[in-house]
């Protein structure tokens, strides 16, 4: 299986980030589908087709942490991944399968998705 | 019984005639009569009655006059009542009455003659009033004399509670003279200043302490004569040299002759005011640093995918692309500098137990394959685990910094050499864990040796925010423990080590992590490692 047949649903409340983190992953070979709120990710979830989740933490109605959990409560299996530029690590954060900072840049971001995707029998 | 008190005058006779007419002879007197008919009788009177003088007929049948005496001598509350005898005196009465020395005793002969008798009964009758009214004052003035010494006596008693009091007192009071000689010290000022009430008293209280003043000492002199007080903080050096800072209240005695000071001890009390507004800003730097964190790093994330996109973007000429490649590298500067500082981490939320030894493992194998590029030899030589309790991210961070660095002075290759043992203090009492480690590379030049832990000081070049150095020794100096170093050159190699000492450490300080959004996770400098 190659990137290109991977689709990976990203989530931020601020659309320029967003976009460019959907540009980046694009130039990776991922599919993608994009979610403003926790709200609509959970609808665009429903529509299927999604192998990962890919979201900010701070967010206004429902949080990066709030949203894994809801995710996963139904979805155990659904890889969900939260990228944050917050100073600290929630007490919650274990909900998602990883926690990482946007500081990182791209290359955390892609090896991050790599290893979360492996973890869960993907194979690239 | 006052001057005009009436005298009881006891008449006994056993002949009605007889008492009738010593009445009427007595009358006159205006005292208190008393008739009885037989000495049982008279006795009978003598209990009832307070009696001045008792006028005793000598011969009366059963017993007479001389036995009645007798009786009344054996009886403790007549032994000194005045008795007259009437009687034909007879050379053995006179024998007699001359045998009776205890009490008044007189007598008057048959017949009696009025003016004598009344003469004789009125002497005995006020000497007795006399004697009733000295008595009288006497206790009244005894009585006086108890409650006067009862009242010194409660008196003594308060003033001792008092200065038992004060000696409880834990303020330093001193009471000196206008001259500043001591007059009054109590423990509280022994305990304070270190000197005994003996050494001081007398001594000059401000030359001794070596008091310096908030403001001009006249000023404060003024102050106490105009208003009777002063207060202010005073700083002063006890008997051992150690400085203290006392809250004074000065307070100037009614008469003028003398100051009295309370003294409290403030000093531990300032410096941990001084401890809570450092922490409190401290505490408040992290919080902005936090804001900051999450405004700089969602648009610092944007800019960095921006410069991603830009790499080997195909409309780009070589200039183009040479001019984002420059802005990338001096973006990742900045998201160096911002994960340096205002990073985030994933530390425990209580000091837990850290096995250093572990650590250690857990960096080298993180940089195992970047050591062996570099052609580094790795010596450990763990003696002990290493046990401390402490915060397992931050330690973390410090030892990675000082391996990174380690790894970084021998970009040709050398040996790093990472040795923990634990040290016994004297008497097995206190130990502390030891960590050093050690590099065969570049060394420390003298003149940066004392440089070394300061913020921003950095050696090298390009990258390096100069604060790995400072933000460790930081940590550790918070676990009450120390960062050394040494380097020294030998057969042409340097050697430098560092080492690390945490103590056993006292869990009150630690209860947080040292920079609470200074430290970062290991995870996130994987391939990336600190400065100075």
């Amino acid at each position: 299986m190659t990137t290109d047949r991977i689709t990976i649903l990203v989530v931020d409340d601020e659309n320029v980030p967003r976009m460019l983190r959907c540009l980046i992953l694009q130039k990776q070979g991922y599919q993608i589908v994009a979610a403003d709120s926790g709200r609509k990710a959970l609808q665009l979830l429903a529509d299927g087709g999604i192998d990962l989740v890919l979201s900010d933490q701070m967010m206004p109605s429902m949080t990066g942490t709030e949203l894994a959990r809801t995710i996963k409560a139904s979805r155990p299996s659904m890889p969900v991944i939260l990228i944050s530029g917050v100073n600290e690590i929630p007490a919650d954060a274990s909900c998602a399968d990883r926690f990482i900072s946007k500081v990182g840049g791209p290359e955390l971001l892609f090896e991050t998705i790599s290893e979360v995707l492996a973890a869960y029998g993907y194979t690239l | 019984m006052n001057d005009h008190d009436l005298a009881n005058i006891l008449m006994v006779d056993d002949q009605p005639g007889k008492l009738m007419s010593y009445e009427a002879i007595l009358g006159t007197l205006g005292e208190n009569l008393i008739k009885a008919r037989s000495a049982r009788e008279a006795l009978d009177q003598l209990l009832r009655n307070d009696i001045a003088v008792v006028l005793m007929d000598v011969s009366m049948p059963e017993i007479d006059g001389f036995e009645l005496a007798e009786m009344m001598r054996q009886h403790p509350r007549f032994q000194k009542t005045a008795i007259i005898f009437i009687s034909a005196v007879h050379l053995t009465d006179v024998d007699r009455i001359k045998g009776y020395r205890s009490g008044a005793v007189d007598y008057i002969s048959v017949p009696v003659i009025p003016e004598l008798l009344r003469a004789k009964v009125s002497v005995f009758a006020e000497l007795h009033r006399k004697n009733r009214q000295l008595e009288r004052l006497n206790s009244e003035l005894e009585k006086r004399v108890e409650e006067r010494t009862a009242q010194l006596r409660e008196n003594e008693d308060l003033l001792r509670e008092r200065a038992d009091l004060l000696e409880l007192a834990t303020e330093a009071i001193i009471v000196r003279d206008m001259n500043g000689a001591i007059l009054y010290w109590n423990s509280g000022a022994e305990a304070l200043y270190g000197w005994r009430r003996e050494e001081i008293l007398g001594e000059s209280v401000h030359e001794v302490l070596q008091t310096r003043f908030p403001a001009e000492f006249s000023t404060i002199q003024t102050e106490l004569h105009e208003t009777g007080q002063w207060e202010g903080n005073l700083t002063q050096i006890t008997r051992d040299g150690h400085e203290v800072i006392v809250a004074c209240r000065k307070a100037l005695k009614a008469d003028g002759n003398a100051i009295l000071e309370i003294n409290r001890d403030i000093t531990a009390q300032l410096k941990t005011e001084d401890a809570l507004r450092k922490t409190e800003r401290l505490a408040a730097m992290g919080r902005v640093a936090g804001i900051i964190a999450h405004e700089i790093n969602n648009p610092l994330e944007a800019i960095t995918n921006t410069f991603y996109l830009l790499r080997d973007h195909p409309s780009l000429d070589d200039e183009a692309r040479y001019y984002a490649k420059l802005g990338e590298e001096e973006l990742l500067r900045v998201a160096h500098i911002t994960r340096q500082t205002l990073g985030f981490y994933r530390e425990s939320r209580h000091p837990v137990q850290v096995s250093i030894s572990g650590l250690l493992d857990e960096i080298l194998e993180l940089q195992m394959r970047r050591m062996e590029f570099s052609s580094i030899q790795l010596e450990k030589q763990y003696r002990s685990i290493g046990t401390v309790q402490g915060f397992p991210v931050e330690l973390k961070q410090v030892f990675l910094n000082l391996i990174g660095n380690a790894a970084q002075a021998m970009p040709e290759g050398g040996r790093l050499r990472l040795h923990v043992f634990e040290s016994r203090g004297r008497r097995n009492r206190t130990g502390a864990v030891c960590i050093s480690i050690c590099d065969t590379g570049t060394g420390i030049a003298p003149e940066n040796a004392k440089h070394l832990f300061e913020p921003f000081f950095t050696t090298k070049s390009t990258k390096g925010t100069g604060l790995g150095l400072w933000i460790s020794k930081g940590i550790i100096q918070k676990y009450g423990g120390s960062i050394r170093f040494r380097t020294l050159s030998r057969a042409g190699r340097n050697v430098t080590c560092f080492q690390v000492t945490l103590p056993d450490v006292d869990l009150q300080k630690i209860k947080e992590p040292a920079f609470a959004s200074m430290t970062v996770p290991a995870e996130d400098m994987a391939g990336d490692f600190d400065d100075h």
